[in-house]
């Protein structure tokens, strides 16, 4: 049997992106055991509006933004296998893993940082795949 | 239909050279291993032995790389034959012929899905590989 295809969707509506931005993305999709998500910026969840700032708040918004965008698909930090960080400047990783260690102090997924462009002068993205449950 | 939930195994690294966490201070697995597919970190031209910077041509750390890549995936119980999709990132697009010389050799049949990618990459090194692969 082929497996199903969901969209993923945060709780609060807030966070969801593509959707307020009319995107042509989906948050997340869940297929068999994966969740893969999309690239996430930092985004207010209070207002849905970028939250610019310095690499450590990106970051930081960023990763907090994700672990509910995952527990909301019934899975969450814990289960990412890979993460993909995006980074405008690789200068700037170090202050990226100082905030990012403590999102995975324990067995944290592999992960690749690669320095590009970013849309909207943003700072940080990030994207992952994750263990559905 | 209710299935057990899939366990997530943290492939340790081959040596102590390609150990980034503990001798980069990278918060990162080598690689992990989940259900069918093992999810491999962004490898760079590192000494597997010593762990120092091999930053070279193009075409010294395409080699360098995939023979890294070769050792953690035969330590997830995988191999480059059973890659599945590979992120190839490159510092300049000028080099992409090279990158392909290279490539080729180690994939010369049948190979993985591959999006090559110019991007800056950590430690001035020309040339990342990450990727998925089954076990």
């Amino acid at each position: 049997m082929p497996v199903a295809r969901e969209i993923i969707a945060p709780q609060n509506d807030k966070l969801n992106v593509s959707r307020n931005l009319n995107l042509p993305h989906s948050p997340g999709i869940r297929a068999g055991d994966f969740i893969f998500l999309s690239g996430m910026l930092s985004v207010d969840p209070a207002t849905g509006e970028r939250s610019p700032g310095t690499v450590a708040h990106e970051t930081r918004q960023t990763l907090s933004n994700m672990r509910h965008m995952l527990e909301s698909a019934g899975s969450s930090l814990e289960r990412v296998v890979k993460i993909n960080v995006l980074l405008y400047d690789l200068l700037e990783f170090d202050n990226m893993n100082g905030v990012y260690r403590q999102f995975f102090p324990k067995d944290p997924p592999a992960r690749t940082t690669c320095g590009v462009q970013l849309s909207a002068g943003m700072k940080v993205e990030i994207e992952c795949i994750a263990l559905a449950s | 239909m209710a299935t057990m939930p899939l366990a997530r195994i943290i492939v340790p690294p081959p040596s102590r050279g390609l150990d980034m966490a503990a001798g980069y201070g990278w918060p990162q697995s080598t690689a992990v291993r989940a259900g069918d597919y093992v999810f491999v970190s962004g490898v760079v031209a590192i000494d597997p032995d010593s762990g120092e910077r091999m930053n070279g041509t193009v075409t010294s750390e395409a080699h360098r790389v995939f023979r890294n890549l070769k050792l953690v995936l035969e330590t997830a119980g995988s191999s480059l034959e059973r890659l599945v999709q590979v992120h190839a990132m490159i510092y300049d697009r000028i080099e992409y012929d090279a990158l392909n010389r290279v490539y080729r050799q180690y994939v010369p049949d049948r190979p993985p899905a591959r999006t090559v990618w110019s991007v800056q990459i950590i430690d001035a090194f020309k040339v990342q590989l990450d990727a998925i692969a089954i076990v």
